[in-house]
């Protein structure tokens, strides 16, 4: 994990294509009833295209999987707060891009703000809290 | 009009739920992430919650009248961790219905916005390792 410092840029995270089998995966995982996920004929029937639509807890660990790494482990994301703002369609190309905000160097943790988006269109934005003992306060950004 | 406002406070029936280590590989893996076999990825607290609190996707929509066809969207999702969640281990969930309101959007007409929160424990402890609250809009086309 590198040095964090407030105002920093964090190296996106990009998922080049979303793939269809996951969401089969994940609805299967979740029980999640909706077709919407892996039956194309039911998105044809609904008008709703030919690709299936990403679960939104795949496009939310998409996001926690920037703050993750910014925090040295997934394990040290502290609390994860997101709103969803669009579709996430299967073989759509998702960046996920993210700033650290604040750091407490007292308490060992920094704040992000992230977002994530599709051909510029916002999909979800997110705030973060994690845990990190590697700071320093003002530091230069990259 | 259907009102369901009176489910806050819904309490859901709850129990304990332990955490296949090949669920949270699948699920670490389905969300772009390196599978850990000692530590979940945090985000399956989600799954976690509804397991183990009782009542699936299914029955949460069937609780406020909807199905697969009606539309339901996710609004937001929250998390807190306490702790960190493991594979193999189980845990006790208590979860319930926060609130129901009925609002109505230009683009969205109307529809019902449902909060509910599931708090995670390990088995036989109070305190939570990770409570996740999640926000679920619930599109009212026939109430226009």
């Amino acid at each position: 994990m590198s040095m964090l410092s407030e105002g920093q840029a964090l190296e996106p995270f990009v998922v080049e294509s979303v793939d269809p089998g996951r969401m089969k995966t994940m609805a299967v995982l979740l029980r999640d009833p909706n077709p919407i996920h892996w039956d194309i004929a039911v998105l044809g029937r609904l008008g709703l295209g030919d690709r299936p639509i990403n679960q939104g807890p795949i496009n939310v660990g998409y996001l926690m999987e920037l703050a993750g790494r910014a925090a040295g482990g997934a394990a040290n994301v502290q609390r994860f707060d997101c709103r969803f703002l669009g579709n996430v369609l299967a073989g759509d190309r998702v960046t996920c891009s993210g700033t650290v905000t604040a750091l407490d160097a007292e308490a060992g943790t920094a704040e992000l703000e992230l977002s994530a988006e599709v051909d510029g269109r916002a999909v979800l934005s997110a705030t973060a809290t994690i845990t990190t003992m590697n700071t320093t306060k003002g530091a230069s950004t990259t | 009009m259907t009102d369901y406002t009176h489910l806050a406070g819904h309490r859901f029936p709850g129990g304990r739920y332990t955490l296949p280590a090949y669920e949270s590989w699948l699920w670490t893996d389905a969300v772009a992430g390196t599978p850990d076999p000692l530590a979940a990825h945090p985000e399956i607290a989600y799954m976690i919650g509804l397991h183990g609190g009782g009542a699936s996707i299914a029955d949460i929509m069937a609780l406020l009248g909807a199905d697969e066809d009606s539309g339901v969207m996710f609004g937001e999702l929250q998390f807190a961790f306490d702790g960190v969640l493991r594979p193999g281990a189980a845990y006790d969930v208590a979860g319930e219905v926060v609130s129901v309101e009925r609002k109505e959007g230009r683009r969205a007409g109307v529809f019902d916005r449902a909060t509910f929160v599931h708090r995670i424990a390990e088995a036989g402890a109070c305190a939570p390792v990770a409570t996740v609250t999640h926000v679920w809009i619930f599109p009212r086309k026939d109430e226009a």
